[in-house]
Formats: C-alpha cells, sequence, structure tokens
C-alpha cells in the first residue's frame, strides 16, 4: 500500500494578477504578502507576468530575488513558463526553434532557483524528449499542465505519458490542474453575469446547459469541444445576449472542465506539481464548484508529496471579494480535507524543503 | 480578462492635429510587439486613420507595420503604452475616448496554423490636456 502523501501548501501569484495589474502591489510586495498572509511556503510565480524582461535574468536580479525568498520564509516550487509556439504571427516555431525557446527559459527557472517548470500543452512528446537532457542539465522538472479542456484520460495527453515512460527520465512529468474536474458552473460566475443584466432565465438555461455536458463527461476530441464552445454561444444569442455567448463559451469549456475527480488515476504517477484551481468560496466556507476535498484525498491516499498551488482564477470576473481572503478560505479546506483523509498538509518551511528536495530529482552542480 | 482597464483614466493629450492616450493591457502576461496586432483609437465617435496611429512603448515608438514582426520589444502587465494618431481634439473639453485592442495569445494554438487571437475594448470619458 502506498504511503499517505502529506502535500506542501503554497500559493501561484497568479491569484492576485488583479492586485498586481492594477499596481497595488509590486513582486516583492506580493512576496512578501504571501509570506506574512501564511499562504506558503511554496511559492509559484508566471515568469512572463513577474519578472520584466524575462526570460532574460541577470545575476544581481536573481541574487535579489532568492535572497527575498529565503527573507521571507518561502520556498520556490514552479515557475511557469510558455511555450509561444505563436510567437510569430505568420507561421507557428519549429521544433528546434521551440527547443531554443523553451531552453531559455528553463535556464531562468534555475538561475531563480525553481526545481520545477510548468510547461504547456502546446509542447508535443517530440519536444518534450528533446526537452528531457535540457531539464536535467539544468536541474528542472518539466511539468507539463493538463488543463480544462483537455484531461487525464485525453488522447493527448496519454500520448505525452506513454512517452514519459519510454523517455524514462525523471525530469518529466506533469502539472495537475483542478479546473479539469470541475463539478459546477461557478456562482460566482453566475453572479457576474447577473450583475452585467442577465436574466434569471438566462442563467439557469447557462447552468442546465454545463450540468448536460458534465453528465455526459469531457469531450472526446477537439471537434466535441467545438461543439459545445458553439452551443453556449447559440443559448446567448436565442437569449438576446450574444455580448456573452464567447465568455460562456470560454468559461463553460476552458475553466470549467467536466471530468471525474478519479481520471487523474490515469497519470497519477507523473503529476509532479498541482494547481489547486478554484473559482471562489461559498457562505459555509467550502468551494462550490471544484470537489477540492476529494482532489486533496486522491492526492493524499496516492502518495504525493509534492507541492499544491492555490490558483484563484474567479479574479476574472469577482472584482467585489479580496482575493487574499478567498485564497485563506480555500486553503482551509485544503487543510482539513487532508486531515479528513488521514494526513496533513505540510505548512513548515523546513519540513517543506526537506520533502519537496526528496520529491523531486536533483541533478549534481546543475544551475543555469 | 481586464478589459475595464484598457484606458488610463485622465490621460488623454493633445497637441496639434495628433492626440494620445493611455493604454494598459487587457492580459494578465506580457506580449511581445508582434502580437499587438491592431488597435484603433475613436474620440467622440470619430476615429483616427488607421496610417496614422502609433504605438509607443518601452520610450519606443512604433507603426503596426513595425511591431508584426518584432519579438525583442515586450508590453509588461505593469507599465502603460501610448496609442497616438491624427484627430483633433477640442483641449479643456470633456470627451468619450474609445480603445480597440487585437491581441494575439502566442501559446494558445487553436489550428494547426492558427493562434487564438482576442478583441478587446473599451471607453471612457476624460478631460484633454494640451501636451
Amino acid at each position: 500500500m502506498t504511503a499517505l502523501g502529506k502535500p506542501i501548501q503554497g500559493v501561484t501569484l497568479y491569484s492576485f494578477t488583479r492586485a498586481f495589474h492594477g499596481r497595488e502591489y509590486d513582486l516583492e510586495g506580493l512576496i512578501r504578502k504571501t509570506a506574512a498572509e501564511g499562504f506558503g511556503p511554496g511559492l509559484e510565480i508566471i515568469g512572463f507576468s513577474s519578472f520584466r524582461g524575462f526570460p532574460e535574468i541577470d545575476d544581481h536580479y536573481a541574487g535579489w530575488f532568492r535572497d527575498l525568498v529565503d527573507e521571507v520564509g518561502l520556498v520556490t516550487t514552479s515557475l511557469a513558463v510558455n511555450a509561444d509556439i505563436g510567437i510569430h504571427r505568420d507561421r507557428l516555431l519549429n521544433q528546434d526553434e521551440l527547443v531554443a525557446y523553451m531552453t531559455r527559459q528553463i535556464k531562468a527557472a534555475a538561475k531563480l532557483g525553481f526545481p520545477i517548470a510548468r510547461v504547456q500543452i502546446s509542447i508535443e512528446p517530440d519536444s518534450m524528449e528533446a526537452l528531457a537532457p535540457i531539464a536535467e542539465e539544468h536541474g528542472v522538472t518539466l511539468a507539463l499542465e493538463v488543463h480544462a479542456d483537455q484531461y487525464a484520460s485525453h488522447p493527448r495527453i496519454l500520448k505525452l505519458r506513454d512517452r514519459y515512460e519510454k523517455v524514462g527520465s525523471p525530469f518529466l512529468g506533469f502539472t495537475m490542474d483542478w479546473g479539469a474536474t470541475v463539478s459546477g458552473f461557478a456562482p460566482s460566475l453566475i453572479e457576474s453575469y447577473r450583475r452585467r443584466g442577465a436574466s434569471e432565465e438566462l442563467l439557469g438555461q447557462v447552468v442546465d446547459l454545463w450540468n448536460t455536458y458534465y453528465e455526459q463527461g469531457p469531450p472526446a476530441d477537439q471537434a466535441e469541444h467545438g461543439q459545445r464552445f458553439g452551443s453556449f454561444i447559440g443559448l446567448a444569442a436565442r437569449n438576446g445576449r450574444p455580448d456573452l455567448g464567447i465568455d460562456f463559451g470560454i468559461n463553460g469549456t476552458g475553466l470549467f472542465g467536466p471530468a471525474r475527480v478519479d481520471d487523474w488515476l490515469a497519470i497519477v504517477p507523473w503529476i509532479k506539481h498541482v494547481h489547486g484551481k478554484f473559482f471562489g468560496i461559498d457562505e459555509n466556507g467550502e468551494e462550490p464548484s471544484v470537489p477540492v476535498r476529494d482532489l486533496v484525498k486522491l492526492l493524499v491516499e496516492n502518495g504525493y508529496n509534492g507541492a499544491i498551488s492555490s490558483e484563484y482564477e474567479g479574479w476574472h470576473w469577482n472584482n467585489w471579494e479580496s482575493p487574499f481572503d478567498i485564497i485563506r478560505a480555500e486553503q482551509a479546506v485544503q487543510r482539513s480535507a487532508a486531515a479528513d483523509a488521514g494526513s496533513r498538509m505540510i505548512t513548515d518551511l523546513a519540513e517543506a524543503r526537506a520533502q519537496l528536495g526528496a520529491w523531486l530529482p536533483t541533478t549534481e552542480g546543475a544551475g543555469a | 480578462m481586464i478589459p475595464d482597464r484598457i484606458i488610463e483614466q485622465g490621460t488623454l493629450t493633445t497637441h496639434g492635429a495628433r492626440t494620445a492616450v493611455e493604454v494598459r493591457l487587457p492580459w494578465y502576461r506580457a506580449l511581445p510587439g508582434s502580437c499587438i496586432a491592431g488597435a484603433k483609437l475613436t474620440i467622440d465617435g470619430v476615429e483616427a486613420p488607421a496610417e496614422s496611429l502609433r504605438w509607443n512603448m518601452n520610450g519606443r515608438e512604433f507603426s503596426f507595420d513595425d511591431l508584426r514582426t518584432n519579438t525583442e520589444e515586450w508590453w509588461f502587465p505593469t507599465d502603460s503604452a501610448v496609442l497616438s494618431g491624427d484627430l483633433p481634439v477640442d483641449p479643456d473639453a470633456e470627451h468619450d475616448v474609445r480603445v480597440d485592442l487585437i491581441l494575439y495569445i502566442p501559446y494558445i494554438i487553436v489550428s494547426d496554423t492558427e493562434t487564438l487571437h482576442i478583441e478587446e475594448n473599451d471607453t471612457k470619458t476624460m478631460k484633454a490636456v494640451a501636451a
């Protein structure tokens, strides 16, 4: 039997996008706030959001950043990097260009002290295989994010898993994003549509349509995904609110993935990092549309000892509640769920550092 | 994503035939010039001629044609860019300012050859200041 896991508590600064973008907090301010609030010890950052000039990071800046993280008592977990395959407007990057583009970001992760780089679905198995020795050279694990509208048992993800198995590098894995296994259309998003004048009848139909897709399970392929996307647009148009159609479609298919929690079992040994994606907290202190308790239980029971970055995504539409209050409440649910599963979340810095070090592979003398 | 913040309140300036306003990125992460695919500047319902539009970012001025191939200059999410065009307006009067933006999101590939693009707009009322 697998020993119970003890996930490491943490947060991604993406949760506070609205505060950073609105210039209420700069990067240093957000890191200090994260530590002071006890949202760590795990700290995840998106390179292209938070570091000016990314992925070029000079020694002086890297030193400043690492000293700051040490001073406030956090541990860097994942640097979210981007596979900008469409950076040239007239063509997509070829394989060599993509490998070079990702290598610069892997080096930045190593230099800034992140042991994981979160990469994205547009990277195909061949490119992951080509990146494995580069990841190993720099001591950075590549954790490809499984995000709605994909899900763990999606053919594209299984192709990656099978390639990982063939390559056999401990530096290749997945980031599990809880948005792939959502159990309801987020009530706070419904509230935001209400505030934009949507009728109760329309909102009821949106929820019903999403529930129909939940009953059917996730889309088998991109064609079915596209058909569902289109059905949300059609629903908005039929109800005299075509302006809301794209929004219904993007959120209904790309944020709220309708797979079941146990779908993650298809890739669970390769899950190296977790985005604890969620959208809000209700009056009972629970997440009403993401099965946080079941997801934490699954991780604990499968021996997961990596970090969970709480990733609040309700900020897109919720401009009436503090993201800091919402993160605090969601992390309480995670801790409670881990205890209910007979384990606990790691919140102590020294314990988190030691456990993350043991959880991830390392390379002797690695660095940027 | 955050379209309500595209136009920076109180930044409308005018100088002879040219008028400018500060613009914020309605997205969470930096994008290179090549992903800033187009803009419109409309004041009191009158649109500045497309060929007169200029984009000032990181202290450098670009036409939208210049931006097309530029992957060196990036628009950081906390920086304002300046959008300007040929559009004479009365200084010291209130104006309805509308900015439309087309952005390519370079990591979201929607088909074998196509990258997601988003079209966002924002409208705000503000007084023009003579530059």
